[in-house]
């Protein structure tokens, strides 16, 4: 287990430093960015002096696939208002791809989501240096789309434009096999990694709302029907977090499609239920845009759809056994220990 | 703040070999026929399949030699009971044993205890029953009545133990009992002991489950003999133990892989090119077996590593007991439900029902849901 695991301490330091970044850059970043058409500028900066934003293109060594996503799970929790994990996703395709990686802030078009030269959903198209798009059935490209960018947001207010492809500059090119199925499943992982960190995020807030909230003389935490809604809350949020780990060793390792895809599924399902238990457990409070749990909940609502939903992905993992055969299930379920 | 991270484990290199053994060993067994492949995990019981695990090396995995056992790691342990599940065979008889009533008698167990029982459970020729449950003491198993009273070299039973599976093949039940206090003092005062099942007193009385099989007994005990040294962790550390066992019997993967072999089937009845629903609904369930799979993995590594993983073993039991009672509700929606009558479908058709009945049980062995559900609280600090 060379990638899942690698170099714990360079990751702590990492990560604490992530920490402190968010604390003193970013503190109500995510309320500032909200629904707003700027960049946050002054924190992407902090994060690029830390050396947080040129990872991810490495399959080895201890700036891996397991240090990036560890910091992408981390930036989630936080709801970092910034195309951290974005940036990271393109990097590793450039790298598939042999194109070279300019600096700055960069993003991925969910290539379910291009077609009839518009490239909808993209992640901070009006912001980042460059877009990287799957051309064809082998081509990536890099893109400047800046200028071709029509602003949108997604549920959690997150920019997600709609890019006019024919307008935007074209800044390099090169050839990766099943790029569009490529650029579907990488970007599917880092989501599953997000919600992951997000869901860990809801059941924190939810932890300290049900035992600081007074309802008939006691924390409501002392209610069975409290505890047991949180016991399923903490449940899902394990399923989707493990289901992420496991595919971040199996693509580090080998590239592994299937385990993405069950990540994506089993995090997206996983996210659906836990957020709608933490809404039922802070009742009219949670509904409010003054309180923060909605940061992280409508983030899960929009990441479980972007680079397939569940059913997109569990349909394909269904065609893919049944094409095997019923009884290599079992063999596909055991096949790398 | 709380957090459960399922980080991976690697499977020791010999368990790989070990696998395709055990592969080898049961396509052998399916092929004369000695069973036939059916949902439950922990139903189907077959003492000369048991043995023949024995002689393999199978059971006792991880004990010492001089008790019987293997030395092997907890991880290839896993792998053999993976195996034996997903191939759905009749693993019930020596299941106990194996799993719980051993590994505790090897913990604590006296030692003429230990030479005597382990190497036969070993040998697959010695099986257990639990007797904790009784007719007023379910979930709230501290308020148990069966008595022990201190004799001349040991102690007299009286007293009465329900849903005792497979007391009836049972060579030894290891019984929750009072040895001191009253039911009101609750935790203390509550022994272990290992009851020998030919002991004169004992009465077993079969109690015929949902659907109709002879799984359950009621056990009873009037006045029955047991030895001083056959206490499991010494007298008046009953729920010390009792609790311990629970944590240990709740993540392996017995918790989720009850109607796997009825997922299989599902998947042979759809063939090769399921449409978009088919697809995604099995596809979800695969999503949800690799996950399981990877916790269980997680938690034996954890066990493996000396760590005491209650709370995840706890989530990983609520989660598989609602994953295996979906898989008939799941496939009910994909495939035909009048009974065909014979022909290809008819495995299918056996293995649903089969599946509809048993699985309410899933979610209640072990400890209920609701209680899981209380620990996994107690872990998060809510109660």
């Amino acid at each position: 287990m060379n990638n899942g695991t690698e170099d714990t301490g360079v990751r702590d330091l990492m990560l604490r430093s992530l920490d402190r970044i968010v604390e003193e850059e970013a503190e109500n970043a995510a309320q500032a960015a909200d629904g707003k058409p700027g960049f946050p500028a002054d924190l992407w900066a902090a994060l690029e002096e830390a050396g947080m934003t040129a990872l991810g293109e490495e399959n080895d060594g201890d700036l891996g696939l397991g240090n990036a996503a560890a910091l992408i799970e981390r930036a989630a929790y936080h709801t970092v208002p910034v195309p951290l994990a974005e940036t990271i996703l393109a990097r590793r395709l450039l790298a598939k791809a042999g194109i070279e990686i300019p600096d700055g802030s960069l993003s991925v078009a969910p290539p379910s989501a291009t077609r009839d030269g518009k490239a909808a959903g993209v992640p901070w198209a009006r912001s980042v240096a460059g877009v990287v798009v799957a051309t064809g059935s082998d081509g990536l490209a890099l893109i400047d789309a800046r200028e071709a960018a029509s602003p949108g947001f997604n549920m959690a207010g997150e920019p997600r434009d709609i890019v006019d492809l024919s307008r935007a500059k074209a800044i390099a090119s090169g050839k990766l096999a099943g790029a569009a199925n490529v650029v579907e499943a990488e970007g599917a992982l880092i989501r599953a990694v997000q919600m992951s960190g997000a869901m860990s995020r809801v059941l924190d807030h939810g932890l300290t709302w049900a035992n600081d909230r007074v309802q008939f003389g006691r924390p409501i935490a002392r209610f069975q029907a409290i505890q047991h809604l949180m016991a399923e809350l903490a449940a899902e949020a394990a399923a989707g977090s493990a289901s992420a780990l496991m595919a971040v060793e199996a693509v580090a390792e080998r590239g592994d499609r299937l385990a993405a895809a069950i990540a994506k599924a089993r995090a997206g399902e996983a996210a659906g239920r836990v957020c709608a238990i933490a809404h039922e457990v802070f009742g009219a409070m949670g509904f409010t845009q003054e309180h923060t749990l909605h940061y992280a909940t409508r983030r899960l609502w929009s990441w479980r759809n972007e680079f397939g939903s569940e059913v997109h992905w569990q349909a394909e993992i269904g065609r893919a056994i049944a094409a095997g055969g019923a009884d290599n299930l079992w063999a596909t379920l055991t096949a790398h220990g | 703040m709380p957090e459960f991270r399922f980080e991976p484990v690697q499977m020791p290199p010999a368990a790989t070999k070990l696998r395709a053994e055990v592969r080898a060993f049961l396509d052998e067994e399916k092929a004369k026929g000695t069973f036939t492949p059916t949902v439950g995990a922990m139903v189907a019981a077959d003492p000369s399949f048991s043995a023949r695990l024995g002689a393999r090396g199978y059971l006792g995995m991880t004990w010492p030699k001089e008790y019987g056992g293997h030395e092997r790691s907890a991880l290839e342990r896993y792998v053999v009971v993976e195996e034996l599940l997903a191939a759905g065979s009749p693993v019930m008889a020596h299941w106990i044993a194996d799993r719980q009533s051993g590994p505790q008698i090897l913990k604590h167990g006296a030692e003429r205890v230990k030479k005597m029982i382990l190497p036969e459970i070993a040998a697959g020729r010695c099986f257990f029953a639990i007797g904790m449950s009784e007719p007023d003491t379910g979930s709230d198993l501290a308020s148990v009545k069966t008595r022990a009273v201190p004799v001349e070299g040991g102690f007299r039973v009286t007293g009465r133990k329900v849903w005792t599976s497979y007391a009836h093949m049972a060579h030894y039940v290891i019984a929750l009992v009072r040895t001191g206090g009253r039911p009101e003092d609750r935790h203390v005062g509550l022994t272990q002991l290992i009851i020998d099942m030919k002991s004169p007193g004992i009465e077993v009385r079969p109690i015929i489950n949902v659907y109709g099989s002879h799984e359950f007994n009621e056990v009873t005990f009037d006045d029955v003999f047991v030895p001083e040294d056959m206490s499991v962790g010494g007298i008046g550390n009953g729920w010390a133990m009792v609790t311990s066992e629970l944590a240990f019997e709740r993540s392996g993967p017995d918790r989720f892989m009850s109607t796997y072999p009825l997922l299989v089937e599902a998947f042979r009845e759809i063939g090769d090119n399921p449409n978009a629903s088919e697809a995604a609904e099995l596809g979800r369930l695969v999503a949800h077996l690799a996950t399981l799979r990877r916790m269980s993995t997680s938690i034996a590594g954890m066990l493996n590593d000396g760590k005491s993983p209650v709370t995840e073993a706890a989530l990983v039991k609520d989660l598989g007991t609602t994953f295996e009672q979906s898989i008939p509700e799941i496939t009910r929606r994909l495939l035909p439900l009048e009974p065909r009558g014979g022909g290809n479908g008819q495995v299918y058709d056996d293995l649903q029902q089969l599946a509809q009945m048993q699985a309410p049980c899933y979610s209640i062995r072990g400890g209920t849901r609701e209680i899981l559900r209380g620990m996994i609280a107690r872990g998060l600090g809510l109660r």
